[in-house]
């Protein structure tokens, strides 16, 4: 069964590794977790709770990514 | 010859109108490091007519700063909250300022900015950058944050940009050129992005706060 999610307003479809939390898929996204504040439906979900934050297809899912410099 | 704080004050209120300058007189803005972003941010709020700033940082002025960061030949070896205290006082002597020489961390954000109507994260690091905007969201309801990501480099300055990513997160940047080896960090396009900041923190002051 293939999963579904709304990506900062683009939707992505996982077919076979589709990411069971949060931080599986930054991982699978090739992002470093420690650079990333995340919005799931609206809600912003700490950086510590991304490994325990389930994922549902159809889920709205917001990233903002940081890069250095300042 | 110098101005005094009245002085200051009667050209400002001339400057905004009378209910522009109370709404921006009775503020309260938290700088969060005072590198190429902040030492560019604070002094433009202080112009600006802010009323209280809260600066901090953990490092002291040096060479390398001079080429981007808003200090002074003369300035090296000060801690930045120390010679930010003296630029800010140049220009705006009534503005009222609260330093603190010191790395921040969830705690203190949460106590040390407590009384501040805007947050503006001026951080280098992406995992400060990271962390700061996530203790602000996540534990300072409903405190906005102005964040900075995506900065370094020269040219391309149409591509710095102020997006609201969420009703109290305003983020300034391209999103994507980092600093690193073969990219540095120019007065140029970091002010830019500074002077986003600043113009979203007046915008945010004036148009949505009571």
């Amino acid at each position: 069964m293939s999963v579904q999610l709304k990506i900062n307003g683009e939707l992505k479809t996982f077919e076979s590794e589709m990411p069971g939390t949060l931080a599986a898929l930054l991982e699978q996204l090739g992002v470093d977790a420690a650079t990333v504040v995340a919005e799931v439906e609206g809600v912003i979900i700490e950086r510590a709770k991304f490994g325990s934050t389930v994922l549902r297809s159809g889920q709205n899912i917001e990233l903002i990514r940081f890069v250095g410099g300042g | 010859m110098a101005i005094t704080a009245k002085e200051f004050e009667a050209v400002t209120v001339n400057n905004l109108g009378p209910a522009v300058w109370a709404k921006l007189n009775r503020a309260t803005v938290a700088v969060a490091g005072l590198g190429g972003l902040g030492s560019r941010v604070a002094p433009a709020l202080a112009r600006s007519g802010l009323g209280k700033l809260i600066i901090v940082d953990f490092d002291i002025v040096e060479a390398s700063n001079l080429n981007r960061q808003d200090y002074f030949a003369d300035q090296l070896g000060l801690s930045k909250v120390a010679a930010m205290r003296e630029n800010l006082a140049r220009i705006n002597p009534g503005l009222e300022l609260e330093a603190h020489n010191l790395k921040l961390i969830p705690e203190t954000i949460c106590s040390l900015f407590a009384s501040a109507d805007v947050i503006v994260e001026c951080f280098d690091k992406p995992d400060q950058k990271q962390m700061i905007a996530e203790t602000v969201l996540a534990r300072m309801s409903p405190k906005p944050i102005v964040s900075a990501s995506g900065l370094a480099g020269y040219g391309r300055s149409n591509n710095i940009t102020t997006r609201r990513r969420s009703g109290r997160h305003i983020v300034v940047g391209d999103l994507v050129s980092a600093s690193g080896p073969g990219t540095g960090l120019y007065a140029g396009r970091v002010g830019i992005a500074a002077l986003h900041q600043a113009n979203a923190v007046i915008e945010l002051l004036i148009d949505e706060m009571k």
